[in-house]
């Protein structure tokens, strides 16, 4: 029985590893807080520019924004849009390759922004980059 | 004898004198009214010859007019718009970057052949590593794949970077991609 035990929880604690590894979901919090939501999508194959425009977003969200995602004001969301799972979601956002966009929830109300264009644009200057999108969602949640 | 003889010459030639006086009222009466409806037919050919005479140094006026503005026109400048597709990548491409490259050249090749033969488009793919292209790289500002679109009139240039798009749509979603860069460049183009 305790083995049995033992099993399940490496199971599931391999699961966790695994799914996190992937990354599609990073962040899942209490929908009722629920305020802004920031989505990157991306294709399986990865260049270098996609995958710099995810760290500057995580960047930006933990060390600007940590007690907003503790507490399930901000969620994040890091999807492959090619994945069969996310095609629902990705239709959605109009996420065919790599795609960040901002979500505000106003109750029923969402409205999100294509940051996609501006992404690409100040990718490569990562204090830029940074201040405008801490700038950007600041600016949401008031 | 004499006395009735003189009477009835008298009365002859009263009625003689009589009667052709009416003939000839007549006659004058139609010929009045002849020159009447001659001089109404003349000022009636007058109205006309006048009204295409008007009408004629009117056009004459007109196509003056026209030829000045001709003219004029030949004399003015239109100045016509130029436009560039630069495609700047990194020697590392993803399959991404390799797509927007692709698909714009599909695109201009498919819908604005005649404007890249006459030299009104001009498209470039351009290695940012390379040391030739420093300088054109320096002036977009790039450091990885991106694609601009630049119209230039008069010396001036105005640029729409479609960096993110092609990223977006390039690869899975090539139609919607092609829709942008079509509507950027026929934009840039008027």
């Amino acid at each position: 029985m305790k083995k049995a035990l033992i099993f399940i929880l490496s199971l599931m604690l391999t699961g966790s590893l695994f799914s996190q590894t992937i990354g599609d979901t990073i962040v899942s919090n209490n929908a009722k807080n629920l305020k802004l939501t920031v989505l990157y999508f991306h294709i399986t194959n990865r260049c270098n520019t996609c995958t710099t425009i995810e760290t500057l977003v995580r960047k930006t969200i933990f060390e600007n924004f940590k007690t907003e995602v503790d507490s399930g004001i901000i969620n994040v969301s890091i999807i492959n849009c090619e994945l069969p799972e996310n095609k629902v979601i990705s239709e959605k956002y109009d996420a065919y390759g790599a795609t960040l966009a901002i979500t505000f929830i106003n109750g029923a109300k969402e409205k999100t922004e294509d940051l996609s264009n501006w992404a690409f644009q100040k990718v490569h200057k990562e204090d830029i980059f940074i201040s405008e999108l801490k700038n950007k969602i600041t600016e949401l949640l008031k | 004898m004499l006395k009735k003889t003189a009477i009835i010459l008298f009365v002859v030639l009263i009625t003689a004198f009589i009667f052709p006086g009416c003939g000839n009222s007549g006659q004058s009466e139609k010929t009045v009214n002849d020159s009447i409806s001659q001089v109404n037919a003349t000022d009636s050919i007058f109205d006309e010859d006048s009204t295409k005479s008007a009408m004629t140094t009117a056009e004459n006026n007109i196509e003056k007019n026209t030829d000045t503005l001709v003219s004029k026109t030949k004399n003015v400048k239109i100045a016509k718009p130029k436009v560039k597709v630069y495609y700047f990548h990194g020697a590392n491409r993803c399959v991404s970057c390799v797509a927007i490259e692709e698909v714009t050249k599909k695109t201009i090749n498919t819908y604005y052949k005649k404007e890249l033969s006459e030299g009104i488009i001009e498209f470039k793919t351009i290695d940012i590593e390379e040391s030739k292209n420093k300088v054109i790289s320096e002036k977009y500002q790039v450091f990885g794949s991106s694609l601009f679109v630049t119209k230039i009139l008069n010396g001036s240039e105005t640029k729409t970077d479609l960096t993110g798009d092609g990223f977006k749509y390039a690869k899975n979603k090539e139609e919607k991609f092609i829709e942008i860069l079509r509507k950027t460049i026929t934009d840039y183009l008027k």
